[in-house]
């Protein structure tokens, strides 16, 4: 009904290429960046610092990731790794004296620079040893990081990160960093909306396809590959730096252990590999079922609901990992296709079938 | 397409609880918040913790409250996940909290920025940056308990009480190898200097679950005590593989990480002679571990089962929430009518005097510059069914460790570290 | 460097490496005969040690009679784990497989623990503490039983494959289709491999809970059973009693080496380094088939 196709056509070719074809699509689009925008008068500070910061912070990090898996088909297990190394040479850089945006550039390249290294092993392997390649890479740099005093900060392995400076004018408190994640978001967004129109894109699908096959049609896997790692390491160096200078405020080392590279994989599973949406999708019920679920069970507890609190405690445990099993096996697309489905639904309303 | 919907209809229900509202703080009462770490790392102690905290709650709340005003404990599970950690932080005070007790070394260290701008009282009880102690730079992070720091020097100086004299004698400090283990190393260095022992330090892989390699070459070493610094799984590990590597029992020290709990694990008669720092009575002998009993667990208001209370964690736990309790009375005596803050809580629990729980704790005096409270403690040792306390309370080389305290704090004024 | 000590190290770390082979074999079984990824052995080998637990500790059976009860249950649980959530998976991508693993592993680390208490539980198997000295080197008796059990497991193991069953375990390894043409139920023979990777992760469990206790961090011998898996070769049981020697050996030279200079433990680091350089210098391991596509 409101998916309406009638009317659309097209008179050059730019725009039959444009993002979002639909009318209703480029007006959901504008509400949901109005709403993005005026987000902090909406929300109470608790959702505002708890719940949306950090959803746009590890959406920006899950679209980079899904950069890699989605678009390239290369399996990452140590990208929380990579975040880490954004996040230590940021707050490193800024504390010398560099000006945030600055840092924050530095936090890229640093993280492109080691995420190569590790997109060098998928030159060789790929599939499950790449797997345990890029895991073993992620026990190597929390080593690393933990064990040389002048990365995590000395005896107490814990670094406060300066306030972030715009232009030399400071921002402060949740709000501030909201909308600095915002931006990167939206950049970041647009990149990756963008990505499957041009030639780097249609590169990777290519070799996500068939590497052997993309390599027979002139695209060098061994540069596109590497490319891949190097744009979606730079994501994550930022979204590392962003999650430290915007909402925790400091860096240590727990921050990035292994269970951070598995949350980040689960948000683009259950999200939808190489779906944008589904990345966002994805990051939010990853990120926020366990807390939703905590918070109720705690109130249920509280009301007398009989339940032992060892049970209690590993409830959001449970829930996370049944998540995972759960869509794997419902709906391996992920979250996704289930938006998809409502859209090729209300394409064709009142018809129940049509070509979609 | 029914696959996709039942999956759709199952996300929405896990997102609906984000819509419901808050239940409105009542009046008259005062919210704690325990998130604490039930599930990954702390689950060595976090539930037996947690119980004896709100069973004196329950104690004090069964009795009247605090002059009519009744204390709720907010208890959620953050995983010793940062994240989560914060969200509990913030969610906990929105809806109230005015203390917050994460118990979680990585926790708090990340939420004392937090807790400095906001106000809200962080308390580390056994976890969290020794340095806290010092008050001045850190207003709102308390300890109200000895640092790890002043657990290893009392300690050290019970072990040369019973040799009369160190010089000459070796000690090894086998710990594990993160940020909470590596702390006291240089407190360590400081002591065989002062006390002129050999000293050679052993890191272990966490989270210890297997060690062999490490005591191997302790037992080179043929040191004269073995102190071992870690936490849940590792610390009887490193029990049983001292023991097999032909160490005394009654030459292996620790701090405050040990339970009956671990004494099983190594067995109740095997670990006869093991010596540990204890902040409270042992046993559930102590005449406010009775009252819980009789008031509140015989009850049925208990907050866990009835064999674990009197563990040497429940009386953790105890301690904490009665140190909490009486930084409110204090509050309320200095100003009855609020309102309810964390800096009204704060003025409270910095007036803390010469408070010991009917002898259940040593004297306890929080004050606005010391947040550790006299760092004192009781040796106890195992005597193969509970802990016995082997002296009284005492505190030791508190000098060198306020040296410490204030050199790292300082740091952190200057650096953010 | 004393030699007693080098000596010493070395006999250990071969007793906890033929431990960690045990946890290894539940990854190279299903790997064997499905060509799918197992993270989830090392919550596999958790939740049989709670099992042990609950069989030994607190039902008071004998302790081998207890983890034969074990891993009858356990090889029921491989069973229902791979008809409910890795058959539906058949034909997805790899990375597919590999999450829903990891999802298992965090269901089964949340819900055990959850149900069955989250404290350390001792388990006791009966085997005494008392040192056992060879000269001048201290043998860990624990480790030296669990590690002759372990032995013996993979051994049979080994005979199992070259039995009857074996044969048609192997085939279904080597061609899913062609071994479904002359009648294999191959559904059948993955799901054996799945009960059979259960059974052995119990004892893995139950050996390990022995010398540590049981509570959830017997999941994480997940880290140590893959880097064996991989330098023994992913699909050779023969590589992973090899394997876990050297990755035990050389864990126990490398914390005995390089601890006292770097001042952390390095343990960890070295079943990674095993991983990494594996991977990169000879990806099939050490026994396995070289069918690894590189690219």
């Amino acid at each position: 009904m409101f998916y309406r196709q009638a009317g659309i056509r097209y008179t050059s070719y730019p725009a039959e290429r444009q993002l979002w074809p639909l009318g209703i699509e480029r007006v959901l689009m504008g509400l949901i960046l109005a709403l993005a925008l005026i987000a902090p008068a909406l929300l109470s500070p608790l959702l505002l610092s708890s719940y949306l910061l950090p959803w746009v912070i590890w959406s920006i990090a899950a679209l980079g990731l899904n950069l890699l898996m989605g678009g390239a088909g290369q399996i990452h297990l140590g990208y929380a790794a990579v975040m880490a190394i954004g996040a230590y040479s940021a707050t490193h850089a800024a504390r010398a004296g560099l000006p945030f945006e600055l840092s924050l550039l530095v936090a890229g390249l640093a993280s492109a620079v080691i995420g190569v290294i590790f997109g060098a092993a998928a030159l060789r392997i790929r599939g499950l040893y790449l797997a345990i390649a890029t895991l073993a890479m992620q026990y190597i740099v929390d080593f690393a990081i933990g064990h040389i005093p002048a990365i995590s900060g000395g005896t107490q392995a814990t670094v406060a990160t300066p306030t972030p400076r715009i232009l030399g004018i400071p921002v402060e408190g949740p709000v501030g960093g909201y909308y600095i994640a915002l931006v990167v978001c939206i950049v970041v967004t647009l990149f990756m909306l963008n990505l499957r129109r041009t030639s780097f894109g249609r590169a990777l699908a290519a070799i996500r396809e068939k590497d052997y096959a993309a390599e027979i049609l002139g695209i060098s896997a061994f540069r596109y590959k590497l490319m891949a790692f190097w744009t979606s390491s730079f994501i994550g160096g930022v979204a590392g730096a962003i999650l430290v200078f915007c909402y925790y405020r400091s860096v240590s080392p727990e921050q990035f252990h292994l269970e951070t590279s598995v949350q980040l994989v689960a948000m683009v599973i259950v999200g939808g590999l190489g779906s944008v949406l589904g990345t966002f999708l994805g990051a939010a019920l990853i990120l926020l079922a366990p807390l939703a679920l905590s918070a109720l069970v705690a109130s249920l507890a509280s009301s007398g609901l009989p339940i032992g609190s060892d049970l209690r405690a590993h409830l959001p445990l449970v829930l996370y990992g049944a998540l995972i099993v759960g869509f794997l096996i419902a709906e391996p697309l992920g979250l996704a296709k289930l938006y998809d489905n409502a859209r090729k639904y209300l394409l064709v309303w009142p018809f129940r079938h049509a070509r979609s | 397409m029914l696959t996709t919907i039942r999956a759709a209809a199952c996300a929405a229900l896990a997102a609906l609880p984000l819509l419901a509202q808050p239940v409105m703080a009542q009046d008259k009462v005062l919210k704690f918040a325990t998130p604490q770490d039930f599930t990954v790392v702390y689950t060595f102690v976090t539930a037996e913790y947690n119980q004896g905290y709100r069973d004196y709650i329950t104690l004090i709340n069964e009795r009247g409250g605090l002059g009519g005003i009744k204390i709720d404990v907010l208890v959620s599970d953050h995983g010793n996940a940062i994240q989560r950690g914060m969200e509990a932080f913030e969610r906990s005070t929105r809806d109230g909290a005015i203390l917050v007790d994460p118990l979680s070394t990585p926790v708090s260290r990340a939420l004392v920025t937090r807790a400095l701008q906001d106000k809200v009282n962080l308390i580390t009880t056994m976890s969290g940056r020794s340095d806290a102690a010092d008050g001045t730079v850190f207003p709102y992070v308390l300890p109200m308990s000895p640092s790890y720091w002043s657990q290893v020097a009392r300690m050290v100086d019970y072990i040369r009480q019973e040799e009369k004299d160190l010089k000459g004698k070796k000690l090894a400090y086998v710990y594990i190898d993160t940020p909470f283990g590596r702390e006291s190393l240089p407190l360590w260095e400081a002591l065989a200097k002062k006390d002129g022992f050999e000293l050679q330090t052993y890191p272990y892989a966490p989270p210890g679950n297997e060690q062999s390699a490490v005591w191997t070459q302790v037992r080179r070493f043929r040191p004269d005590w073995v102190f071992i610094g870690g936490g849940g799984v590792g610390q009887p590990v490193s029990i049983k593989e001292a023991i097999r590597n032909g160490i005394r029992v009654d030459r292996i020290a620790s701090w405050v990480w040990l339970s009956e709990s671990d004494m099983d694990v190594v067995g109740r008669a095997e670990a006869k002679g093991v010596l540990k720092f204890a902040v409270t009575e042992q046993g559930a002998d102590s005449k406010v571990i009775k009252d819980i009993i009789a008031e509140v667990v015989d009850k049925g208001k208990g907050a866990g089962p009835k064999d674990k209370v009197g563990t040497s964690y429940y009386n953790v736990g105890v301690m904490a929430a009665a140190l909490a309790a009486e930084g409110a009375r204090k509050a309320l005596e200095k100003n009855p009518t609020g309102p309810f803050t964390g800096e009204w809580l704060n003025a409270g629990l910095t007036s803390i005097s010469k408070f010991d729980l009917g002898g259940f704790l040593p004297p306890i005096t929080i004050t606005p510059e010391d947040h550790q409270g006299g760092g004192q403690g009781k040796v106890a040792r195992w005597d193969g069914v509970k802990w016995v306390a082997v002296t009284g309370w005492g505190a030791a080389n508190q000098d060198i460790i306020w040296e410490m305290i204030r050199k790292q704090a300082a740091e952190f004024k200057a650096t953010g570290k | 460097m004393d030699l007693a000590l080098f000596g010493e190290l070395i006999i250990n770390g071969a007793l906890v490496g033929l431990m960690y082979a045990l946890a290894a074999l539940g990854i190279v079984l299903v790997y064997r005969t499905s060509g799918l990824a197992n993270l989830a052995q090392g919550a596999i080998a958790m939740l049989g040690g709670y099992l042990g637990w609950i069989t030994i500790a607190w039902l008071g059976l004998h302790p081998i009679l207890g983890a034969l009860v074990a891993m009858v249950v356990m090889f029921a649980i491989g069973l229902g784990i791979e008809r409910t959530t890795l058959r539906p998976l058949i034909g997805q991508p790899v990375i597919m497989i590999i999450m829903v693993t990891i999802g298992l592993e965090i269901l089964m680390r949340g819900l055990v623990p959850g149900l069955l208490g989250s404290g350390v539980k001792r388990l006791d198997l009966g085997i005494s503490d008392a040192p056992l000295f060879l000269g001048d080197m201290l043998i860990n008796r624990t480790y030296l039983v669990s590690a002759g059990i372990a032995l013996i497991i993979i051994l049979a193991t080994l005979a199992l494959f070259n039995s009857r069953i074996g044969i048609m375990l192997r085939a279904v390894s080597d061609d899913q289709t062609a071994s479904w043409s002359v009648g294999i139920r191959v559904e059948w023979a993955i799901a054996f491999a799945w009960g059979l990777a259960a059974v052995t992760g119990t004892a893995a469990g139950i050996l390990w809970g022995g010398s540590q206790g049981v509570d959830w961090t017997l999941s994480l011998l997940l880290i140590k059973a893959l880097a064996i898996a991989i330098l023994g070769g992913l699909d050779s049981i023969v590589g992973v009693v090899v394997a876990g020697l050297i990755v035990g050996v050389a864990e126990a030279i490398a914390s005995g080496l390089f601890d006292p200079l770097v001042g952390g433990g390095t343990r960890d680091i070295v079943a990674c380094v095993i991983i990494l350089a594996t991977l990169l210098v000879k990806p099939e391991g050490l026994f396995g088939r070289e069918h690894i596509e590189r690219v």
